[in-house]
């Protein structure tokens, strides 16, 4: 067992090792295609790091939560939130702010879906028939995939979700929640418009299987959130030349990682009605 | 006369595990109706013997082997059935693990009686003695009801006076025998034909009334004497034969 | 307790058993187990073509996952056998054996989820989430293990000489085999959730497989999928005594670097303020007894109930699984083609991670509780079954097995499984808290377990709720462990004539040992 204590004592050693500063570090969570995240925003970070002049990394992370504790705790300065991850994290880490937002996120929507064994159509608000369905989200942190469904489900209703359906899932992720109603395993499922499109644009979707009942209005959506220390600490005015940088990104090899045309200017007011979405339907206290 | 048909013929026959020798140059033939004790130090080659014999009449044969090999959850009922396993459909005998069948269960009710296992029979036999358990083993050899009885120390557990009377019941059930055995005695007592094992090889092999206990002692006493080394130098030579 | 007839273990046995049955039928009335008209063809066709074409076109970055996934793993358990030790030595005390069911009881997701509140998403992080949860595990298995230690070589230094002393001199070397039996399977554990960690993050496996799955790439996820399967299924040809050594420094160099975090006293601010509820914090006591009743009402008792139906199903679905599936595994039983099947069938269950069983049972029978039942209960089955196989292997040729034992069925139902069953029974009491704290999957089923609302508050970050349905889930891991602690001192036939339960009599004759050594040893 002696191997055991070298390897302790080497871990013990090493540890400080690991916690290294200094960097500038950003994440995102894109909402289609997460496949070669390194890959893909290590380029994007290679392209910050040029115009910055400092340091950039990116680290890969999975899920809303991790992205919104990795900004808490420090681990990164710059995120790509979701509209309601981006709260969460400007509410946690006081003087963030959303820098900028993708050209499409200034009126981003959500879809509703069922399979076709429901034989609901299309129509100018969600069908009393929907009562009864099962149902399933995307993920449980997502804007277009629960929290903006989920509220115009209450409006419409005047009930939570689970009293609306006979059962509510969450798929984790928009591709299943398409997969999922496209196989009739829920009925109605909501998704996120963009990735809707998109994977229709790939064929991955059969029209007489599934299709689109009803689409929300617009809601303001994806953003870069920047902590508010950032000026101490890699100079004055580096927000804003931060922000400068996102928005005059044209790359559309760049661009394409998002997926969006193009950065435009947000501010934390811009997701004032996210934030009292969330706190309506019980998301934040 | 005509001589009894030949049962077991074994002409040279050598047994290794590995680069171990077990059996070497072992010549025996056991006609039907012969009773054999066989004696010899423990690690001599007699369960291997017992083994090699087993499989020239597997089919005719009851087993008792030294472990027992009983299944340690299962009654001794169960256990004892298990002997008879071949007499029985595959369903009814999935079924008497159910609930037992009728008539296994009044063959091996009186099997139990003889052996003195009435009380036990419900129970599992991990519950059991030694003695009590080498009974249960004996209770399958006889459930399986053939003419040849293959022994590995069958008596070893139980009380010298319940050893003989099971030794004779065992041959009086069973036409041809072959048991190994430790007590020298209760070999001269039960059987016709000694043959005694050493290091592997046959080192005497003559009628029971040309023996007496003293003679087969003396196969023992020089195995006391012996250094640990004999197996591979072949002491065929300094043993006393008849 | 319930009173069981002393002279037969099978009785008691029987009786633990129809226990078992009943706690499930009573399930069944509760569970929602409907069924749904579902049409899973085209994407089922989509799975299969991915794991029969399996692709991958970056091949580096593959072998990196799979490396880090073994560097997590290896340095985990190498860190917590030790750990595990100390503890087990400790486990008389109530204190320790509660501390380590509350342990076990959090899924080594939710320790990763906590742990990178506190060291952000890196090595140490992914780490901990391995070590805490396994040296808890070793504590009380390597406990179980001493005790059922025959006691005389321990009587024999005299009633003075206790502690470590004991423990070095009697019962380590002692039960030094079952110890490094059970070491290597937990090994083979430490993969599955060192991979299974890259779901939340960590540069492993699942990392990849995960998106794979959710983006419906299948033939990238078959690729990882074949990749994991071909590591798992190769551990005894990799995993060699003497190369760990090396292997530990390889990890030490793989681990991941973490980029940009400086700690900053996160542990303190989460254990001060994160955890507490709002209320409380601000000392508003009927604002805390209105927040504690919410949570229990709306939250902790609808999710223990819900989490208690589904594994009380899981658990007799597993036993039934096993009995199926372990034959087909056993030299005793199945000839040489059909054992190979069987044993590629145990590694697919067991190696699988439950999401993507549940992911796929939910195509073709809807969201209820079957999926979640029968994706539980493969995946326990598949492993118990793989065990009591090697079991069964491990005794082929021993002292026990005599020429004349009967063949097929009848050896299956007269020999093999009554020597088999009291192992199994206890295998399935070990699982009975992992499919307690697996039922955290059955979020994309819309089945409220427990697990659903931990992490349900994960991703809502509100911390004080994960910890109120984390303390719940630690207090039903502690009754359910030591139930069956009780049900077990029951199964157990006979202690002596099982020298441990990992480990099956390990005796057999000289030529089979020959021919045998390069058996299976992960068992």
């Amino acid at each position: 067992m002696s191997f055991l204590r070298r390897a302790l004592a080497l871990v013990l050693l090493a540890l400080p090792l690991l916690a290294r500063a200094e960097p500038f570090v950003f994440t995102a969570i894109p909402d289609e295609d997460e496949s070669k995240l390194q890959q893909r925003f290590g380029k994007v970070a290679d392209y910050l790091s040029g115009q910055l002049g400092v340091e950039v990394k990116y680290i890969p992370v999975k899920s809303y939560a991790a992205a919104i504790t990795a900004f808490r705790n420090d681990q990164v300065q710059l995120a790509w939130f979701g509209g309601l991850s981006g709260v969460q994290a400007r509410r946690l880490v006081p003087g963030s702010e959303a820098l900028a937002q993708g050209y499409e996120d200034q009126f981003f929507k959500s879809y509703f879906i069922a399979n076709a064994s429901t034989g609901l159509e299309p129509g100018a608000q969600l069908s009393e028939a929907l009562k009864g369905k099962t149902f399933t989200f995307g993920s449980k942190g997502s804007t277009s995939g629960r929290l903006m469904p989920e509220f115009y489900l209450r409006e419409r209703f005047g009930a939570a979700p689970d009293q609306v359906f006979s059962r509510v899932g969450f798929s984790g992720d928009h591709n299943r929640t398409i997969a999922q109603v496209q196989a009739g395993a829920y009925e109605i499922g909501a998704v996120n418009y963009s990735v809707w499109e998109s994977e229709l644009a790939k064929g991955n979707v059969d029209p007489s299987k599934v299709k689109v009942i009803w689409e929300t209005p617009t809601f303001p959506d994806y953003q870069w959130t920047i902590r508010g220390d950032v000026d101490q600490r890699f100079g004055a005015g580096f927000k804003d030349k931060v922000r400068d940088v996102l928005l005059n990104l044209t790359d559309p090899d760049l661009l394409a990682s998002f997926p969006r045309q193009g950065f435009v200017p947000a501010s934390n007011a811009d997701y004032q009605p996210v934030e009292q979405t969330a706190k309506a339907i019980g998301l934040l206290d | 006369m005509t001589q009894p048909p030949v049962l077991f013929r074994l002409q040279g026959q050598s047994l290794s595990y590995g680069d171990r020798p077990v059996l070497r140059d072992i010549h025996l033939t056991i006609r039907q109706g012969e009773r054999v004790a066989l004696l010899g130090p423990s690690g001599a080659g007699k369960s291997s013997l017992l083994t090699l014999l087993y499989g020239q009449q597997a089919a005719l044969s009851a087993l008792y082997p030294q472990s027992a090999g009983l299944v340690d959850l299962l009654s001794a009922y169960q256990n004892i059935f298990v002997g008879g396993l071949e007499r029985f459909g595959t369903l009814a005998a999935l079924w008497n693990l159910v609930r037992p069948l009728p008539q296994a269960r009044r063959e091996i009710e009186a099997l139990a009686q003889t052996l003195g296992l009435e009380d036990q029979l419900w129970q599992s036999v991990d519950r059991l003695s030694g003695g009590q358990r080498q009974r249960v083993a004996i209770g399958r050899a006889l459930y399986r009801r053939q003419p040849i009885f293959l022994g590995d120390e069958p008596v070893s557990a139980v009380d010298p006076l319940q050893a003989q009377l099971l030794l004779e019941h065992l041959l009086a059930q069973h036409e041809t025998a072959v048991v190994s055995l430790h007590n020298r005695q209760l070999a001269l007592d039960n059987f016709q034909r000694i043959v005694v094992l050493r290091d592997g090889a046959i080192c005497c092999d003559c009628p029971a009334s040309e023996l007496s206990e003293q003679a087969l002692d003396s196969f023992y006493a020089e195995e006391l004497s012996a250094p640990e080394a004999s197996a591979d130098v072949g002491p065929q030579g300094m043993i006393p034969s008849c | 307790m319930l009173s069981f007839d002393r002279r037969s273990s099978v009785r008691t046995l029987n009786g633990v058993c129809l226990l078992l049955l009943l706690l499930a039928l009573l399930a069944l009335f509760g569970a929602d187990l409907q069924v749904y008209p579902v049409d899973p063809w085209h994407e089922l066709g989509r799975i299969g073509r991915g794991l029969l074409l399996p692709a991958w076109d970056d091949f580096p970055l593959l072998l990196q996952a799979l490396g880090q996934t073994v560097a997590f793993a290896l340095l985990a358990v190498a860190l917590a056998v030790p750990l595990g030790l100390v503890l087990a030595m400790l486990f008389h005390w109530r204190g320790v054996r509660y501390l380590c069911a509350a342990v076990r009881s959090v899924h080594e997701l939710f320790w990763g989820l906590i742990f990178m509140q506190l060291y952000g998403l890196g090595a140490l992080t992914g780490l901990l989430a391995i070590l805490l949860p396994f040296a808890a595990t070793f504590a009380k298995v390597f406990a179980e293990i001493f005790e059922q230690q025959a006691p005389e070589p321990g009587l024999a230094p005299g009633p003075r000489v206790r502690g470590l002393k004991r423990y070095g001199y009697t019962l380590i070397p002692q039960a030094w085999p079952a110890l490094l039996s059970y070491t290597r399977y937990r090994f083979e554990c430490a993969l599955r959730s060192s991979a299974i960690l890259g779901f939340i993050g960590l540069p492993t496996l699942g990392f990849h497989l995960e998106t794979a799955f959710k983006q419906g790439q299948y033939s990238a996820a078959g690729a990882l999928l074949w990749a994991f399967l071909l590591l798992i299924a190769t551990i005894r040809y990799w995993l060699r005594p003497r190369l760990i050594p090396l292997y530990l420094l390889l990890a030490l160099w793989l681990l991941p670097q973490t980029p940009g975090f400086s700690n900053g006293g996160y542990l303190w601010r989460f254990i001060s303020v994160d955890i507490w509820p709002a209320p409380l914090r601000a000392g508003d006591w009927s604002g805390t007894l209105a927040w504690y009743s919410q949570m229990f009402t709306e939250q902790v008792w609808p999710g223990l109930v819900q989490t208690l139906l589904l594994t009380q199903l899981a658990l007799l679905l597993t036993g039934a699984l096993i009995l199926l599936f372990y034959p087909l595994a056993t030299r005793a039983l199945a000839g040489p083609w059909l054992r190979w099947g069987g044993r590629f069938l145990l590694l697919v269950l067991r190696s699988t991670p439950e999401m993507i069983f549940a992911f796929v049972l939910l195509l073709l029978f809807g969201p209820s509780g079957l999926p979640a039942v029968l994706a539980l209960a493969l995946h326990n089955s598949g492993l118990i079954a793989f065990l009591v196989a090697n079991a069964s292997d491990a005794e082929q040729g021993s002292r026990l097995t005599r020429p004349d034992d009967p063949r097929g069925l009848l050896r299956y139902a007269y020999l093999e499984t009554p020597r088999r069953f009291p192992a199994l029974l206890a295998f399935l009491f070990y699982r009975w808290e992992v499919i307690l704290r697996e039922s955290a999957i059955m979020g994309i089923l819309g089945i409220a377990t427990l697990g659903f609302f931990i992490d349900s508050a994960f991703e809502e970050i509100r911390y004080d709720r994960a910890m109120l349905l984390i303390a719940a889930t630690a207090v039903l891991n502690i009754l359910v462990d030591s139930l069956s602690r009780r049900l077990r001192a029951l199964a157990r036939t006979d202690a002596q004539r099982q020298p441990g339960l990992i480990d099956p009599p390990q005796k057999r004759s000289p030529k089979q040992t020959m021919t045998r050594n390069t058996e299976p040893q992960n068992g």
